[in-house]
């Protein structure tokens, strides 16, 4: 998606007349290849700018690497490091926030008794439950925090599983990609457990048309699932009209269509072109950076808040969020723009960076 | 029929192991070429090459040492293994744990590496011992499982304390501790490289010696071995103790080289996917080894930067173990392909080896 | 306190563990249905086909394509992923099946590795995961079903479970008293000297891996539905239900069926148990290396070719 963008910008003549080229590296999630690409990017391919990370290790490995050079980089990651250093800024909310988001939904909302949250067995397992788990302590509901193995070969145990440890009062709570939170959503449904808690939640994967549509009008506001970008199906604002019209004409190629990673894959080109237009003189890694850091304010309806880079020593631009349900085969908006709370420690600790930093929180 | 017919057989069975009183000369000149192209690939070649190879290079010289010990394993003794990626997370897993929870040098670590994992993979291969051929690669198959299950469970340490050495809710991971002399990635690719070369030639001493005659027995035929008074249950396990030990120590490289572990990163599959590569360069030759590590880290690494999917390196390996097992019944160095020994041959001129033997 | 004790103290109830013992047996279903799929073609060839896995996701892939991007109407995708199985099975039969046939069961097992590596590489090209793309097969069936305790056990499970048993019965009955079954079994101890008997050799191997790649689709569209379609799960779930064919010493199609059921049970019932939720998928893996263990005591010395 980010490549889309480009063409679309390098179709209309460039940035102050320079045409934009897309570095892309693929990895398959081992550090050694994680590494040698950062190194290949910066003294092979000259790159002068780190744009759209996605990735679950790479903020961890990189993050010592950029600082010494310098850049700052936007991504959309998962490592908890992508939010907790000053190298780095995200686009989206990374799991724990966006678990947050899921959790919260269930506490104040749906007002669950119980949280069962459960979560792919992947690095920084106990990084994100902290949120949760920070949430549930704060509301003095009991929490119970789990991991699955993945990929899951007996999903009707787990869902069983997380159904039984929850309980009528309860809610249970997935962060999982989108495959894996499926195949346990769709178990569920086929052991008929729906309506054996008080309600589903889901972090951002589950926001998909996808999901909405495999699983069926059963899960029709029994799922809540936490969107950290504004649903895709609304048209309504320019930000999302221009998204749409690119991946139309420049974006056959992105896989998965619309959704939320190529929205993220659209802000992340946007910032980064907005910020190269700001840019007086020559682009070199000193310039471009300084003006990636200066990124202030964008406002789109894309993101609850304006999205802001910043000199802190973290950065969670995105900390206000969007929940979604499934309505016949469509993810609906059930809730609109709510913050997560400061009961999250890190949430709180951002929020009084950036205030002392004069950040417009939104 | 007297013979277990192997997967992969030796180009002149039972002579090649007597070779080196018969052709002194050609093996001086092979030690020297050896000790040349060591000394190039240790001083020039981090200089002549970017950091992304160096890094890819890193990974080949830790996966010749894992191709190096399926291939003793398949290659002199018949036996096949579908769990050497199992035994070496064991070994990154141990060695991770005592850089992180000790302050031992490096070298003392990977030695300890190598010996837990050796220990570990003795007791493995006792009972498996009594098996062979199809049930032993199925049974390592079924323990590599479990391994990669376990290894899950209790992660990778990351510098948490307790006996797994993991905590999952640290944030800033530290680094995995370098030896003090190879902290840089240039450096640190010198070191594998030694670790490496030391590791061959600790094999290549038991090859030309007692245990590697014994080996060849087994291989050939192990009522026969048995009926000439070779201890088969000892050489068995002293070739099980042997690999587990270079590919313990080869985990202990790995650590360091990735300096971050995650269990994510061994699935039961890899071991897949390293026979499929040990097939390919050959597993009865020593120069075999390195090809196939060559084939599995270096290739990607070319793959990426050509901007080709790396799933083409997953279709090529599995027209390679066609190729190699349908074509070469009598051994893969032997009877290569044409085009495959084309390619052999080249990169043999290269190394500067005597290749009449093999080509005959 | 003491681990054990903790352990103890949190075991879960009888009433807790029994929705787990229906889950359990749709889990060792799914692992029935490729664990019997492959002991039979190791039966009548000699050849452990690992590649049983991957051929049954590439065909619900197909499927898939046809249903989702063609318009297919859904039980032609089906079948299109059945015959898909029984094509590709039969090639590589044909082609490498027979130039290893004289080869040792190592051999031929480590062959279809090759298959394996080769259909999961294209498979990862044409249908990719990255960018977050999922995908997923429903069957009709999987909207009716009953009530057992407390668990909805739906029409597919019953299938699943049905189509392993079938399998099993069928193919025991077949080998044991049919004509085509005995020079089968004939032929997998010796390829040989059933020729020189008369059998049609080529004719028998080819319907053996024809049937086991048609047995692979049916069991994709299964597997798919049951555990996820993607490439790599499905590909290597092979691996947890070689344990099933192990533990039967691959030879009868029978105990590998009880096995897989056992595997899947013993799986699910560890699942609630606080301390070993974590370790539950080792299950298959752990059982059969126990089984081996305790079935192989006795040393044996290779002598010839029927001996691993």
């Amino acid at each position: 998606m980010i490549q889309a963008y480009f063409d679309c910008v390098n179709a209309n003549g460039g940035v102050n007349g320079h045409p934009l080229k897309l570095f892309v590296q693929l990895d398959q999630t081992q550090p050694a290849q994680i590494t040698a690409a950062a190194h290949k990017l910066i003294q092979s391919d000259h790159v002068v700018a780190i744009d759209g990370v996605f990735d679950l290790l790479e903020c961890t490995l990189d993050q010592a690497y950029w600082k010494q050079l310098g850049i700052f980089e936007m991504d959309a990651g998962i490592a908890p490091e992508c939010w907790s250093t000053p190298n780095s800024a995200a686009v989206n909310m990374g799991p724990r926030y966006s678990s947050d988001g899921a959790v919260q939904y269930a506490l104040n909302t749906v007002k669950a008794k119980k949280i069962v949250f459960d979560q792919s067995n992947v690095p920084g397992t106990g990084y994100i439950a902290g949120g949760p788990t920070a949430l549930a302590k704060a509301a003095g509901v009991p929490i119970k925090t789990e991991t699955d193995n993945v990929p899951i070969n007996d999903a009707n145990t787990v869902a069983l599983r997380l159904v039984q440890d929850a309980g009528p009062d309860g809610s249970v709570v997935l962060n999982f990609t989108p495959p894996e939170a499926l195949v346990i959503l769709q178990a569920a449904q086929k052991l008929g457990l729906e309506d054996r808690v008080k309600s589903w939640g889901c972090s951002t994967p589950c926001n998909t048309d996808f999901l909405a549509k495999a699983l069926g009008p059963k899960w029709n506001h029994k799922l809540f699932v936490n969107a950290e970008l504004a649903s895709p199906d609304d048209h309504n604002g320019p930000e999302m009209q221009q998204y749409e019209a690119i991946l139309k004409k420049y974006g056959s190629s992105v896989a998965g269509g619309i959704g939320s990673f190529s929205q993220m894959g659209f802000l992340l080109g946007k910032f980064l072109t907005q910020a190269l237009e700001t840019v007086k003189g020559p682009y070199t890694m000193k310039s471009v950076n300084a003006a990636i850091e200066g990124i202030k304010d964008y406002k789109t309806e894309l993101l609850c808040q304006p999205w802001t880079y910043g000199k802190v020593a973290l950065h969670i631009p995105n900390n206000a969020d969007y929940t979604t349900t499934p309505e016949n085969g469509k993810m609906v908006t059930a809730q609109g723009c709510t913050e997560i709370s400061n009961a999250d420690p890190q949430i709180a600790q951002y929020r009084s960076a950036a205030k002392a930093a004069g950040i417009n929180l939104g | 029929m007297s013979t277990t017919e192997q997967i992969a057989s030796p180009p002149e069975q039972g002579k090649t192991v007597q070779a080196p009183s018969r052709f002194p000369r050609s093996y001086a000149i092979r030690a020297v070429v050896i000790i040349a192209l060591l000394l190039f690939v240790v001083l020039a070649l981090p200089s002549l090459l970017s950091l992304y190879y160096v890094d890819a290079l890193t990974q080949v010289a830790v996966y010749s040492i894992v191709a190096l010990g399926l291939g003793v394993l398949v290659g002199r003794l018949g036996l096949v293994s579908l769990g050497q990626a199992a035994v070496l997370a064991i070994g990154a897993w141990v060695a991770a744990r005592l850089l992180f929870g000790t302050g031992l040098p490096y070298e003392v670590v990977l030695l300890a590496s190598g010996i837990i994992t050796m220990v570990l993979g003795t007791l493995v291969g006792l009972p498996a011992l009594r098996m062979r051929g199809l049930y032993l690669a199925l049974i390592t198959l079924m323990l590599a499982g479990a391994i990669t299950v376990v290894l899950a469970s209790l992660n990778f340490p990351n510098g948490g304390h307790g006996f797994s050495g993991y905590n999952g809710a640290l944030v800033h991971i530290p680094p995995i501790r370098r030896p003090g002399i190879a902290t840089s990635d240039p450096a640190f690719f010198r070191y594998s490289v030694i670790v490496a070369a030391v590791m061959f030639v600790l094999v290549v001493a038991h090859l030309r010696t007692k245990p590697g005659r014994a080996w060849a027995a087994i291989r050939q035929s192990e009522p026969a071995a048995l009926a000439a008074g070779v201890n088969t249950t000892l050489y068995k396990l002293w070739a099980f103790a042997l690999v587990s030990f270079i590919t313990g120590v080869a985990g202990g490289v790995l650590a360091g080289a990735v300096r971050y572990l995650y269990s994510i990163d061994f699935q039961t599959q890899d071991s897949i996917t390293l026979l499929a590569v040990v097939l390919m360069g050959g597993a009865y030759s020593i120069w075999g080894a390195i090809v196939a590590a060559l084939f599995l880290q270096l290739l990607p690494a070319l793959l990426n930067s050509w901007g080709l999917s790396p799933d083409w390196l997953t279709i090529l390996f599995g027209i390679g173990v066609l190729q190699v097992l349908t074509t070469a019944p009598r051994g893969v160095v032997e009877q290569m392909p044409k085009d495959l020994a084309k390619l052999g041959r080249l990169i043999a001129r290269g190394f500067g080896r005597t290749t009449s033997k093999e080509v005959a | 306190m003491h681990p054990l004790i903790h352990l103890a103290l949190s075991l879960p109830t009888w009433q807790e563990e029994q929705p787990f013992l229906v889950t359990g047996l749709a889990l060792g279903g799914v692992y029935a249905l490729s664990g019997v799929g492959m002991i039979v073609l190791f039966r009548t060839t000699g050849v452990l086909n690992l590649s049983f896995g991957a051929v049954g996701a590439f065909g619900a892939l197909i499927s898939w394509q046809l249903i989702n991007h063609n318009g297919m109407n859904q039980w032609l995708a089906y079948l299109a992923c059945v015959l898909f199985g029984g094509v590709v099975t039969l090639a590589y039969g044909m082609v490498f099946g027979r130039v290893l046939a004289p080869r040792d069961p190592l051999v031929k097992t480590t062959a279809t590795l090759g298959l394996t590596l080769i259909l999961l590489g294209v498979m990862d090209l044409l249908w990719t995961s990255s960018g977050g793309a999922s995908r997923s097969i429903s069957l009709p069936t999987d909207n009716h079903g009953f009530l057992i305790g407390q668990v909805q056990v739906t029409t597919t499970d019953v299938i699943g479970l049905a189509f392993g048993i079938v399998i099993t019965v069928a193919t025991t009955v077949f080998l044991r008293y049919s004509k085509l079954g005995t020079a089968m079994r004939a032929m997998a101890n010796d390829r040989e000297i059933t020729a020189t008997l008369g059998v049609p050799v080529r004719r028998v191997e080819a319907s053996a891996w024809f049937g086991c790649g048609i047995v692979a689709g049916i069991a994709g569209i299964l597997l798919a539905d049951m555990v996820a379609l993607d490439a790599t799960t499905l590909t290597f779930l092979v691996i947890s239900s070689l344990a099933a064919a192990l533990i039967a010493r691959l030879s009868s199609v029978v105990v590998t069926f009880i096995a897989a059921i056992v595997i899947g049970v013993v799986d699910a019932l560890v699942t609630p148990i606080n301390g070993l939720t974590n370790y539950h998928d080792a299950t298959p893996f752990v059982l059969a290396a126990i089984a081996l263990l305790v079935l192989n005591r006795k040393r044996v010395i290779s002598l010839s070719r029927q001996e691993f």
